[in-house]
């Protein structure tokens, strides 16, 4: 049997992950305890998983693509995938100071901008693309 | 690499083969944070600059509407098409 799905698809097995992680912070009353860190450090693990292993699968996704709409749509839901997470990570990363936190929001941060990037990148490459270069000018392909 | 589907133009088949190579390991990245990509969109922009000034610029009309960044984006394109065609 060969089965495709479609990355919305994909980015939808990660985001449990997101709201388990919004779950699991708001359990406890003292994030800074050990009880608490141990457990948030397990969703912050399982959250920047999900994120790097999304990331890895629209890029993959974005490389197959058979048009710039379909790239930066790609982009455009992986983007949306990291403010997800980092709208959880705003608001526990205060709480859960010593849990990795802060160092997953800036990475999920990171990885949001070279979506965005990749996203602009694809809109421009269409406008730019109205701009017909002199005949010649760069080899065609067959 | 089987790169044969490109005709010649005033930039290189070769050329376009070498830039795709590059542009592959930085715009596909798995990791876009890595040193790895950063280097190779860094030698990317440099090489389009290159031959954009070298070849590219002399050989427009005058008043062209091109560009480096319309260039440099029409050179992805073909990078794009190159990696899909040549790389699948």
């Amino acid at each position: 049997m060969k089965s495709c799905l479609s990355f919305e698809e994909v980015l939808a097995v990660g985001e449990p992950r997101l709201a388990e992680m919004q779950h699991v912070g708001d359990t406890f009353a003292d994030g800074e305890s050990a009880e608490a860190c141990a457990a948030f450090t397990q969703q912050v693990r399982n959250v920047e998983a999900a994120v790097l292993h999304s990331y890895a699968i629209a890029a993959t996704v974005a490389r197959k693509a058979d048009s710039l709409e379909e790239v930066a749509d790609v982009w455009k839901k992986m983007s949306a995938f990291c403010l997800s997470a980092l709208a959880i990570l705003a608001k526990l990363k205060d709480k859960y100071p010593h849990c990795g936190t802060t160092e997953l929001y800036d990475r999920v941060l990171d990885y949001k901008l070279a979506c965005d990037k990749r996203y602009q990148g694809a809109l421009e490459e269409k406008q730019c693309l109205t701009i017909a270069l002199p005949r010649g000018l760069l080899p065609e392909l067959r | 690499m089987p790169d044969d589907s490109l005709a010649e133009g005033v930039v290189a088949r070769a050329e376009i083969a070498a830039l795709a190579e590059l542009f592959d390991r930085f715009e596909f990245t798995l990791d876009p944070l890595s040193r790895e990509a950063d280097e190779a969109e860094s030698q990317f922009n440099d090489q389009i600059e290159r031959l954009f000034e070298s070849r590219v610029k002399p050989a427009l009309p005058e008043n062209s509407p091109v560009s480096l960044p319309v260039f440099r984006r029409h050179v992805c394109h073909l990078c794009r098409e190159f990696l899909r065609k040549n790389r699948p």
